[in-house]
């Protein structure tokens, strides 16, 4: 541990870490066994339990392409969705989804603005994961139009109809904060991924390897030029991502609460829809990582301190989650509203309530065991807890969107949505899609970000001084933070 | 694509002769042919060779040219010719519809039609405008009778024992039966039928055969007004009530405003007569009902009774009796201390003629004679009650006579026997057992549009011609005779109408039904044409009917009746009664009629045993609701032993003790067309309604079975639970409406509204952000200072003088449904069949909703009341649909309406979501894929059939305004009022919706926008709907409660 602190060093990563912060990474490695135990993963065979889970989440991909090709031959009808509710789940799928790759740019941009130096461990992954259920999210809202050969009207391509989209609608807005939203994550994402990229070319046995690595690695040298230019863009593409993690979901909660439908029609959804995503998107995330780490024995670099940090923004914003629940209660009792209230009451104790205190428990009651000390840090405790909350949060999205719907104004147009078998496969097929794409990720890219972690090693610190003389970081001579990289070598 | 030049290389280096020449050896020299063989082949095999076939460069442009040109076919339409007309026929030019007048025979009486014809294919029925009974409308049967003429299924071939045979074999078989004819005997079971030429041609029948007989055959069993009648007067004379004229109506079970009665549109025009009110001032009728089962006349009711049918005989003593009818005693009984008996009697007296009572077709003779002495006692025949003396003398039971026909039949003592229109095999009494009648007469000639039951235990089976394919002749409900001229020759040439039947039959020749009818009408005396004939034809093949050809009105005092009400049939009775949508089954084999939903119970697709909840209770059955579907008990309902199984079904308002079922169901029609078989990645096979064989097989119970032997309309029944359930679909929920809560539909007393005519309006919730209410002219919208309808570019449009709006009268309309069948029609909406229905993707565009109203006093629960409200799309101002959609495929249009462009539609359904009235409707399938080529002609060419995922809804009917604008446009003249008139404001027989230009302050839906009953529906919303309804007053009596005794 350093005993000495002075001025803070000028770049965000420069580390004046303090001294009462227990180490980000424990185990005492070093810089190499960093970069080792991070690419090796990427080098070396898959171990036997990847072979396994690709395999079953590429069987559910291929049932999802044969959902698709299915839905695409016959038409929507094959869906659940009916004459009230014409939204059901690709719609509840798609908020899903969008939800879920929240995470990963607030982990990247967010945390990365506001110093949280944690975030290293698991930026990304949590990048990925937010790109790949991106993808996932951009899949539903395609399938589910009734004529998909058009879709491609959305866009506002000039044509010889000399039409345009109609930009009031919240469904082309849509279109624009996701499409977005996936760019700046993609690009940040492989932003952030170059000087890794360029650690594995240097480590390349093979050719192709070295020429692929190589060719992304976009001529990283690790030269001080590079890295300056690195950090500027870094930083400033995090400046970009921060207000769309904002706006993406607020966007989509626009879907709802722009229309006139009880139970859409509400202001409160967009800060609701934003801690909903979050809450989603870190319960993902911790899904993902706690297997992860496991199988790739990292549990040295995701700690159990970033899982209790996850847990606590969990907390968080399922509190804040619930009390949006609780507030629209109130709010559809304060209005006077008869449509208003009975769309509350309906879901509370209508045909759909199972549903929503399905959704209630996950998200409100159970995250509040982790005021608890011991079980923020119980990794089982924690697994499950993180699928129950996403279970909740598919229950949010699917009681927000069918049980609204399903008794609106007219009693006499009342009805009930019954999911139809292709229904179920897409959704589990989209499962498939995302591990699909994770696993791949996991297969042949960094899942931790190396260059990042070492900034935030002790050793990187310019006022590191050795005192255990272990010599990880060599000898009080702390080495220019561009330096960690590319000397590596194999 | 560009050409290149092609370089030729030079033939020969040696062909340049002309310079010095060079050679290597004489053989080169002499230029022998096998040094040139060499030579050309110096360096390596085939290096030299010029390529065979096709050069690279040849290969490449071939390989661009077939790609450009695959890419090319595929933008290409299929190959369609049109072939001009090589000679024009007279009046048709392409596009434009012409209009014919015809008549379609219904229940024994012409309804009388103008026919909508494109380019020679009829299209559209509507009511014929210049008749004195139709006045421009129609039910909702003969709407969809366009649709029975490209039914599928229609038999196309003449069979002898099943085998095909042609016209002329037929006729030749006629010709020999004739032969030695004098002995025979030979009998007509036909529909009941008003037809001058058939009866002419019973006539000849009759002289051309030693023993000749006609009987009439009814499905629905005993003509008891007729029979009661003929008890009151002596002479069967047709009544025709003129509910306008009535201050006090009280209905014993007759549905006298459903869509199966007889003179249905008229009874519904007049009535609605009586209850329209256009300001405070105007007087109403009341209506007070005693019934068993809820009908939408029960639904207009302002006073009613559940009673069981077979009760109602005893209340009807019980009235006459208070209000001392000739031979009535005031006998006690259960009725003595009703309060709602002693409030109707006391309201009937205080009325005197323009009181009125009327007997359904459920209760027996005696109880219409009894009516008819009761009108009679109050003075009212003759002002609300018209006896029309239709000539005939007298007529028997139909019971009597079909058991004498069976029994002859069984006796062998019957030559031939002719079938007309009906299907005894299906419907008969059990008792009879009329299959095995038929089979010992000789010679069984069915004439029938199907191969159905009685066709498949008959000898002959002659295809029928539609009324729209065939000459014929029919008298309207006053006796108004009409022409029935076809629009289209007979899609099977085998198909022939049943006087040209009667005729062969009569005479061994083949005449045509023309000439046929032009004989009748030459001959008959009086003539109904004055001299000279061929002009006074030509005029009524116009008009379509010859006026003044009416019966004559008579008047008469009817006899003292005396009715001892027979005993109660225990414990259960069951109730038969004509299906609302299916009629006697003779509508079964119609999709349009399968998908309406029956007006009160909303089911499709099925018949069901209605029942209340109390006695659903009492055997321990019920009708589950769960997750969106019904799954009602199926129970074996049975009668002297023969069962039959069907899903009961629970109706708050229904009489306890008592099941109603309707008839028509269970059907078993033979299709000839394939069964649809598609791979198992295709959901063509479970969306095609049309793929399973005929539409009707198959579907419900056939009710005949539980029938006594004289087809009593009341009979008794035991119910065994199965323990089986059975998935029942509707097109909606059940529910009770909290009227305070949803002022939905708006309903106030008379007196209320005596007291507050705008009383609608105070029941509206305030709009937000609004003090009072602006007219439509003025949008406050989210998006824009100034609406977009009042842009420029908006206001340009020559479409903008004309700003359209509707105004449905809620206190006129009966909810008969003929509105909803007419926009199907008018509006090519298709049909998805039962499943689909059952996830909630019907398709129509205008529903009629049906509410139960308990007034917030639950002990009414068993006794609401019912009202049904019409639902179009309702052309909001600031639409909530519009504003959502990505792709602008939902717009305003210029003139105000809220127009759909399916062609730019990509399906989001985010417009459907946003509709707060959820009249927006979504093919969630590819419906027209697999019609049958016969439903493609019934299609409407001016309405674009919709494909696979797009949004479509209510269009204001905008080809047809678009049609009057055109023709206004032509003249050179402003459109009038009442020029556009939209399908379901055609049809409506109680012309309860008004449509029209809101720009005219002189319109009639100007005028009706300012009635002060008029109410917007969620107007508080702020999206200035174009719909409006009036709200409902009832003229409650104060001596009884609200709604109920």
């Amino acid at each position: 541990m350093s005993t000495v602190h002075e001025s803070a060093s000028l770049t965000p990563h420069g580390g004046d870490g303090h001294h009462e912060d227990p180490p980000l990474v424990t185990g005492n490695l070093g810089f190499h066994e960093i970069t080792q135990l991070v690419s090796y993963h990427t080098e070396k065979r898959p171990p036997s339990t990847w072979y396994m889970a690709f395999a079953v989440s590429s069987t559910l991909l291929f049932v999802l392409l044969v959902m698709i090709a299915y839905l695409f031959w016959n038409g929507v009808g094959v869906w659940g969705n009916n004459n009230p509710v014409g939204w059901g789940w690709p719609i509840v799928n798609f908020v899903f989804w969008v939800g879920i790759g929240h995470a990963g740019t607030l982990i990247s941009a967010i945390l990365y603005l506001f110093r949280q130096k944690w975030r290293t461990a698991i930026n990304r992954s949590a990048e990925a994961m937010t790109i790949f259920a991106v993808i996932c999210a951009l899949l539903f809202p395609t399938i589910h139009v009734g004529r998909v050969w058009v879709i491609y009207w959305t866009l506002p391509i000039p044509n010889q109809m000399e039409m345009w989209p109609q930009f009031k609608s919240p469904l082309l807005w849509d279109v624009f904060a996701v499409s977005v939203y996936f760019t700046v994550s993609l690009i940040f994402w492989y932003v952030g991924l170059v000087p890794d990229l360029a650690t594995l070319r240097d480590r390349a046995r093979t050719a192709l390897r070295r020429r692929l690595t190589g060719f992304f690695a976009l001529g990283w040298t690790g030269a001080n030029r590079h890295w300056r230019n690195y950090e500027k863009a870094y930083l400033l593409l995090a400046a970009l991502a921060t207000p769309l993690v904002l706006s993406v979901h607020s966007v989509v909660s626009f879907d709802f609460a722009v229309s006139i439908v009880p139970g859409w029609h509400t202001t409160i959804f967009p800060p609701y829809f934003v801690a909903g995503a979050i809450f989603s998107g870190f319960a993902m995330v911790m899904t993902l990582l706690i297997i992860a780490r496991k199988i790739y024995g990292i549990e040295n670099i995701i700690t159990m301190d970033h899982l209790e940090k996850m847990a606590i923004i969990i907390l968080v914003t399922g509190t804040m989650v619930g009390f949006a629940y609780i507030t629209e209660f109130f709010i559809a009792w304060y209005s006077q509203v008869e449509y208003e209230q009975y769309a509350f009451l309906n879901r509370s104790t209508g045909p759909y309530a199972w549903a929503y205190w399905t959704m209630m428990s996950c998200n409100l009651l159970f995250p509040q065991f982790f005021w608890i000390k011991r079980l923020r840090r119980s990794i089982p405790f924690l697994f499950v807890t993180s699928i129950i909350v996403n279970i909740g949060m598919w229950f949010e999205r699917f009681v927000i969107t069918v049980t609204s719907l399903h008794r609106d104004f007219l009693p006499s147009s009342w009805d009930y949505f019954n999911p139809t078998l292709v229904d179920v496969l897409t959704l589990i097929g989209s499962f498939g899609l995302f591990m699909t794409l994770f696993l791949i990720f996991l297969r042949f890219l960094p899942m931790v970000a190396m260059a990042e972690i070492k900034m935030v090693l002790p050793e990187a610190d310019p006022h590191y001084y050795d005192d255990h003389g272990d010599g990880h970081a060599g000898h009080a001579a702390p080495s220019p933070t561009g330096q960690t990289e590319g000397a590596e070598g194999a | 694509m560009i050409e290149l030049p092609i370089i030729e290389a030079p033939e020969a280096a040696g062909a340049s002769s002309s310079q010095q020449r060079f050679w290597r050896s004489f053989a080169h020299l002499r230029k022998d042919p096998a040094f040139a063989e060499i030579a050309q082949h110096e360096f390596m095999p085939g290096a030299t060779d010029p390529p065979s076939g096709a050069s690279r460069r040849q290969f490449l442009q071939l390989l661009g040219a077939s790609m450009a040109m695959a890419g090319l076919s595929a933008c290409r339409r299929p190959v369609e010719t049109i072939l001009p007309y090589a000679q024009k026929p007279e009046e048709i030019i392409p596009g434009i519809p012409l209009f014919y007048a015809t008549a379609m025979p219904f229940r024994g009486v012409a309804s009388p039609l103008l026919v909508e014809s494109h380019e020679g294919r009829p299209t559209k029925i509507e009511g014929n405008p210049q008749h004195p009974s139709a006045q421009g409308a129609t039910g909702l049967f003969e709407q969809a009778s366009i649709l029975n003429l490209y039914d599928p299924d229609r038999s196309s071939t003449i069979r002898r024992d099943g085998d095909a045979v042609t016209w002329d074999d037929f006729v030749a078989f006629c010709g020999q039966f004739t032969g030695g004819a004098a002995g025979k005997r030979v009998v007509v079971l036909s529909e009941e039928t008003s037809s001058p030429t058939a009866l002419a041609l019973a006539q000849q029948l009759g002289q051309a055969f030693g023993q000749f007989q006609w009987v009439t055959y009814r499905a629905e069993g005993e003509d008891a007004e007729k029979l009661g009648m003929q008890q009151a007067f002596g002479s069967p004379y047709r009544p025709q009530y003129e509910f306008g004229q009535a201050q006090v109506i009280v209905s014993l079970d007759a549905d006298f405003l459903g869509p199966t009665a007889r003179n249905f549109v008229h009874a519904t025009r007049s009535f609605a007569e009586g209850r329209r009110l256009s300001s405070a001032q105007d007087t109403m009728s009341r209506l007070y009902m005693v019934e068993s089962a809820y009908s939408v006349t029960g639904g207009m009711a302002d006073h009613r009774k559940r009673l069981r049918s077979s009760e109602v005989p005893a209340f009807a003593a019980a009235l006459a009796a208070q209000l001392g009818v000739g031979g009535m005693g005031r006998a006690g009984g259960q009725f003595d201390a009703d309060p709602f008996l002693a409030a109707v009697a006391a309201d009937l007296q205080a009325a005197g003629a323009q009181g009125m009572v009327l007997a359904g077709e459920t209760q027996s003779p005696e109880v219409h004679a009894l009516c008819a002495a009761i009108n009679s006692t109050l003075g009212s025949i003759g002002t609300t009650m018209t006896l029309i003396d239709t000539g005939e003398q007298s007529v028997t039971p139909q019971a009597d006579d079909l058991a004498q026909l069976a029994q002859d039949m069984n006796a062998g003592t019957v030559d031939a026997l002719v079938i007309i229109g009906a299907n005894p095999v299906y419907d008969a009494p059990p008792d009879l057992n009329f299959r095995a009648a038929m089979t010992q007469v000789a010679e069984t000639i069915h004439v029938g549009f199907h191969v159905d039951e009685t066709a498949s235990a008959a000898r002959w089976h002659l295809p029928r011609a539609h009324y729209l394919e065939a000459w014929g002749d029919a008298r309207a409900y006053d006796g108004t005779l009409s022409v029935i001229q076809p629009l289209i020759a007979p899609l099977y040439g085998d198909a022939h109408s049943e006087i040209e039947v009667l005729s062969a039959l009569a005479t061994g020749e083949d005449k045509a039904g023309y000439d046929l009818v032009r004989e009748t009408w030459r001959n008959a005396s009086p003539p109904p044409i004055a001299e000279p004939f061929e002009e006074g034809w030509r005029q009524v093949l116009h008009d379509g009917f010859v006026p003044n050809t009416a019966y004559p009105t008579t008047t008469a005092a009817a006899q003292p009746v005396t009715l001892t009400p027979a005993a109660s049939p225990g414990d259960l009775e069951i109730v038969f009664r004509l299906d609302p949508t299916v009629f006697d089954g003779s509508y079964a084999n119609n999709a349009w009629c399968q998908e309406l939903p029956d007006p009160i119970t909303k089911v499709v697709w099925d018949n069901v045993a209605v029942m209340s909840p109390q006695t659903a209770s009492d055997l321990g059955v019920s009708s589950e609701y769960s997750e969106g579907r019904y799954y009602s008990d199926l129970v074996i309902l049975s009668f002297d032993g023969r069962g039959v199984e069907l899903p009961v079904w629970i109706v708050p308002g229904h009489a306890d003790g008592s099941i109603s079922v309707t008839l028509g169901y269970g059907r078993a029609i033979a299709s000839t067309r394939d069964e649809r078989t598609s791979p198992f990645w295709d959901t063509d096979d479970k969306t095609d309604v049309y793929g399973h064989g005929a539409l009707a097989t198959g579907i419900g119970g056939n009710m005949a079975a539980l029938r006594n032997n004289v087809a009593a309309p009341v009979g008794t029944v035991e119910v065994e639970p199965t323990g089986r359930k059975y998935r029942v679909v509707t097109t909606q929920d059940h529910g009770t409406l909290d009227v305070e809560a949803r002022p939905l539909f708006r309903v106030g007393t008379y007196d209320e509204y005596r007291q507050d005519p705008s009383f609608a309006m105070e029941m509206e919730a305030p709009t937000p952000g609004e003090d009072e209410k602006v007219g439509f002219e003025e949008y406050p919208t989210l998006w824009e200072t100034r609406h977009p309808a009042v842009e420029a570019a908006m206001r340009d449009s020559s479409y903008y003088r004309n700003q359209w709006g509707m105004v449905i009268d809620l206190n006129t309309c009966t909810g008969c449904g003929a509105c909803i069948v007419a926009c199907q029609s008018e509006n090519n909406v298709q049909v998805v069949g039962k499943d689909e229905v059952g996830n909630g993707r019907e398709l129509h565009w205008l529903r009629l909703d049906r509410y139960f109203i308990s007034h917030g006093d639950e002990t009414l629960s068993d006794n609401p009341q019912m009202v049904l409200q019409p639902m179009p799309c309702q052309h909001c101002e600031n639409a909530p649909c519009e504003s959502v959609c990505p792709v602008a495929a939902t717009v305003h249009s210029p003139d105000g309406t809220n127009q759909m462009i399916y062609n730019r539609c990509i399906g989001t359904r985010y417009c459907a979501n946003n509709c707060p009235y959820k009249v927006r409707r979504f093919n969630y399938f590819n419906w027209v894929k697999t019609l049958p080529e016969t439903v493609h002609m019934a299609q409407n060419p001016n309405v674009t059939v919709r494909s696979r995922g797009v949004m479509e809804k209510c269009s204001f009917c905008i080809q047809r305004v678009r049609g009057a604008q055109k023709r206004a446009g032509l003249e050179e003249r402003a459109l009038a009022d009442g020029e556009v008139v939209t399908a379901c404001q055609q049809a409506c027989p109680a012309q309860a919706i008004t449509f029209g230009d809101l720009n005219d302050p002189n319109s009639a839906v100007s005028q009706q926008k300012h009635n002060s009953r008029n109410y917007e529906m969620l107007a508080e919303l702020n999206i200035k709907p174009r719909v409006s309804y009036l709200a409902r007053v009832q003229n409650t009596n104060a001596s009884l409660g609200s709604g109920e005794a």
